[in-house]
């Protein structure tokens, strides 16, 4: 069963037997989240009828914690993009209390500030992602979005375990639910970067210094920070992730699942006209670009990868010295809901992605940064890689500030 | 004709590894079951499933490194190689393109001429192989099936330098690899069953010259000797193609061991490696490399050199004795049990093993225990009994578990040593062939070969030939 919100409708939701630490907490994931029994389709014909044969990690992490799930949400094709995503509908609509999203550029944060609601990613590596219908391995992370900040960090610390299942994670202890927000003893600094805090409008520019003098009451000194490379960030992203994407989309051939063409007289036919009827256009172009990557200019993708790990070390160094960076989440006028190509998808978000290209941490809090009559433009905060908790711990402490203020 | 080309050959070669899983699932590594039983959601590939490279598999290709001196890389990586084809449930295959897990190995040979050769090995890298494919006819319909069995096998695929140049070389290269990575127990090595895969890579050039030319890849050698024939056809038809003015382009082509030549196949692959981002970097620590070395067995070159000095075997004896590991386990294993070393490797190589291949029991196998065995060669060395007795009594030795001194007891196989009883026996014979021994006196050699016989035939087998054999000469020249 269908509905607005849900792919997939969990017909019987069990209330669970109470025990466990998300113990009747509702859930939503993107139907690119294998559950078990129900239908996969990753928004796209590719995945037509797929049923996955097991539960995700993450999917199991939750189960076994007490999670209540609800349903699969729609989700954009292979998840590129919120265009049609529902899982901040899901929980600004009070569907479910944490949606759990797929998040490649940005999308989770994105989402999450779009609806006013809390938007996480962890760093790279901390979720297993065994079972996902994924499409840019070394960029993608599964996010979490919530109405209570609390609630980021219980499902956060229910299924942040290293899996053996997914080799690619980083070995780390599992993380503990914050202790009410005491602050670790020393100087703490908040960077930001005054030519991006330029581009925003006044107003904006005002609700930004506003947010900045949170952050000192939350006991974080305001230093200026320089980011000469910034403009680097989004093109190095777009080329990896498609070339990454071009292959990930490989096993979409119509051989032993999913939608395949009728009527092709042999098997390579069958290929391109399975492919050509599966994919949307967004995708479509994506995959070229990549696949254009990978056969007619390598030395561009070579670049592109030599230039991330210059980008990674740069970030290094930067956070040695921060707690962390503050930034919108979201750039007035450019609508992720009404993307329509490529160029249009990564001007979206510019803001976001240059979390995935290092794989750092990084939250959105809500009300922070919301001027009269405009939409609030979320209030991002990205952390030095393994400060997961230390983020989670922050967003809790400026969201009572925030409501003390209100 | 004095030659005026040379052929410059440079193979490569895919070994599937002796592993008990696939490469990056825990599926059963026997791509020979029942079609499409051997596999998983990882290596058919379904959305959601992640590689999980095997430990084992990276011992197995370490050894086989090891034990071909290469020098193991302490990191190596994967990268996918990108096409589209149905064996492919993945759109591309993960192998090691630009971060190999070994460089720089070698191999002596002896070339054809007689002079030693060092055979310099490129590079070694993992990858997994890809699924099996069966085009058949439905009707009137052609259907291609699928068998994802062989679908993410590992291999290791092993790349020499240009340095070969003639057929019989190449040949007794692979012969060399194969058995070195026999002696790792890294694979079963067999071209027949598809363990050992070869292509040649071949150009010509003018003999005396060190340019490369565009080399032709050959595919589709299932022997050692048809890897040895399909270089030679395809050198001779390059070196026509170079006489004739026509230009050799860089292609493929396949052996047809039915009509003894190559036929061209397609253009050479050359898709993209992109480095793979869900496999983690392969990172080998020393303590790791130190224990894959302490794990190597002697390698056959080694062996061979040892059994010479201290055995005192001849070089064909030893590289009898020392070509496969279980052979050379039984050698050391029988002359532990005071058996003289020589007698023991001629009567291994000439008497054992070839009553064992006929029995269908090697290379399962390799009986008697080495005890009782020992016991038969010390026997033989006393001259306690024959040859002829011994062979006899090897075969009894096989079916039973008798010891050697034992079985010559009770079948009475002792020979015949005792200077009376051969006399009289040398006596009877020449009486009865007074006409051979006439010509033996009168000079013809062969007719001793004829007095003997009989004598041997008279003893039942029994009589030491040694004895006999003085005793008939000292008799005749009396």
């Amino acid at each position: 069963m269908q509905s607005e919100v849900f792919a997939h409708v969990n017909p019987s939701p069990d209330a669970g037997t109470g025990q466990g630490s998300l113990a009747g907490k509702r859930v939503g994931v993107q139907s690119l989240f294998s559950v078990r029994g129900w239908p996969c389709t990753g928004g796209s014909k590719a995945l037509d009828g797929f049923q996955p044969l097991e539960d995700a990690t993450v999917v199991r992490l939750l189960k076994e914690a007490g999670a209540v799930f609800m349903g699969n949400t729609h989700v954009s094709e292979l998840g590129l993009g919120i265009a049609e995503d529902t899982s901040a509908q899901a929980v600004a609509e009070g569907q479910v209390d944490v949606a759990l999203m797929l998040d490649t550029l940005g999308e989770a944060r994105t989402a999450a500030a779009r609806a006013g609601l809390y938007g996480f990613k962890p760093g790279w590596g901390r979720i297993s992602r065994f079972g996902l219908m994924g499409l840019a391995p070394s960029m993608e992370c599964i996010a979490l979005l919530a109405a209570a900040p609390e609630d980021l960090s219980r499902v956060y610390a229910a299924i942040a375990h290293v899996d053996e299942r997914d080799p690619s994670m980083v070995e780390a202890q599992s993380p503990s639910i914050p202790e009410g927000g005491a602050p670790p003893r020393k100087v703490r600094r908040a960077g930001f970067n005054p030519e991006l805090v330029a581009r925003l409008t006044p107003g904006e520019q005002k609700a930004f210094s506003r947010a900045m003098l949170q952050l000192e009451q939350a006991g974080l000194t305001p230093v200026e920070v320089s980011l000469p490379d910034w403009d680097l960030f989004a093109p190095t992203h777009q080329v990896i992730t498609a070339v990454e994407a071009s292959s990930s989309c490989g096993k979409y051939d119509g051989v032993r699942f999913g939608h395949r063409a009728s009527g092709a007289k042999n098997w390579n036919e069958m290929y391109l006209q399975t492919r050509k009827e599966a994919f949307g256009l967004l995708l479509k172009t994506f995959l070229f670009q990549g696949a254009y990557f990978q056969f007619e200019n390598y030395q561009a993708f070579e670049d592109a990868c030599r230039v991330r790990g210059r980008l990674i070390r740069m970030s290094e160094q930067l956070f040695a010295d921060l707690e962390v960076l503050a930034l919108p989440t979201l750039q007035d006028g450019r609508d992720a809901t009404a993307v329509r190509d490529i160029a249009s998808l990564y001007q979206a978000f510019t803001l976001t992605l240059t979390a995935n290209v290092t794989g750092q941490p990084a939250v959105t809090i809500p009300g922070c940064l919301r001027t009269n009559g405009h939409q609030d433009i979320g209030l991002q905060l990205m952390g030095p890689q393994g400060s997961e908790t230390a983020l989670l711990a922050l967003a809790q402490q400026i969201s009572v500030q925030t409501e003390e203020v209100a | 004709m004095t030659p005026t080309m040379q052929a410059v050959i440079g193979l490569e070669i895919h070994v599937q590894l002796d592993c008990a899983t696939k490469l990056f699932c825990s599926c059963p590594n026997r791509p020979g079951d029942d079609p499409n039983r051997n596999t998983c959601p990882t290596c058919l590939w379904l959305p959601g499933n992640l590689p999980r490279f095997s430990m084992e598999a990276l011992e197995k290709a370490t050894l086989a490194c090891l034990a071909l001196n290469c020098q193991v890389q302490q990191e190596s990586a994967f990268d996918q190689k990108v096409y589209y084809y149905p064996d492919l449930p993945k759109g591309y295959q993960l192998s090691q393109f630009h971060r190999p897990l070994a460089r720089h190995g070698w191999l002596d040979i002896v070339r054809e001429d007689g002079t030693p050769q060092r055979v310099r090995i490129h590079k070694i890298h993992m990858e997994e192989d890809v699924a099996r494919l069966v085009h058949e006819k439905e009707g009137r319909t052609t259907v291609s099936l699928v068998d994802f069995n062989r679908a993410g096998t590992p291999l290791v695929e092993i790349v020499t330098e240009p340095d070969l140049h003639s057929p019989a070389d190449a040949m007794e290269f692979l012969r060399l690899l194969r058995m070195h990575l026999r002696h790792a127990h890294c694979s079963s090595c067999s071209m027949e069953q598809g363990t050992m895969r070869v292509d040649a890579n071949i150009s010509v050039r003018p003999l005396g010259s060190d340019e490369l030319n565009a080399k032709v890849e050959i595919k589709n050698m299932n022997s050692i000797r048809h890897v040895g024939d399909a270089i030679a056809h395809e050198t001779t038809r390059q070196e026509t193609a170079v006489r004739t003015g026509e230009p050799i382009v860089t292609h493929t082509r396949l052996w047809d061991p039915d009509a003894r030549i190559t036929t061209p196949m397609r253009g050479k692959f050359a898709g993209p490696c992109v480095p793979d981002p869900s496999v983690p970097p392969i990172v080998i620590s020393e303590e790791w490399l130190k224990e894959r070395i302490r794990c190597l067995p002697e390698m056959p070159g080694i062996k061979t050199e040892r059994f010479i000095n201290s055995h005192g075997l001849t070089r064909e004896e030893a590289l009898q004795m020392s070509s496969e590991r279980e052979i050379g386990h039984y050698f050391e294993a029988v002359l532990a049990q005071q058996a003289p070393p020589r007698l023991a490797a001629q009567w291994i190589a000439t008497q054992l093993l070839p009553l064992l291949k006929e029995r269908g029991e090697f290379p399962e196998r390799i009986s008697p225990e080495p005890a009782r065995f020992a016991g038969l060669l010390r026997m033989l060395d006393q001259e306690e009994i024959n040859a002829n007795a011994a062979r006899e009594v090897l075969r009894q030795l096989l079916d039973s578990t008798a010891s050697a001194a034992d079985i010559v007891a009770e079948g009475g196989y002792r020979q015949i040593s005792g200077t009376d009883e051969l006399e009289s026996l040398v006596a009877r014979v020449i009486a009865e062939h007074p006409t051979a021994a006439d010509s033996f006196r009168q000079g013809t050699a062969k007719a001793m070969g004829f007095l003997m016989g009989k004598a041997m035939q008279a003893s039942g087998g029994k009589a030491n030939p040694r004895l006999l054999k003085e005793l008939m000469e000292r008799t005749l020249t009396r």
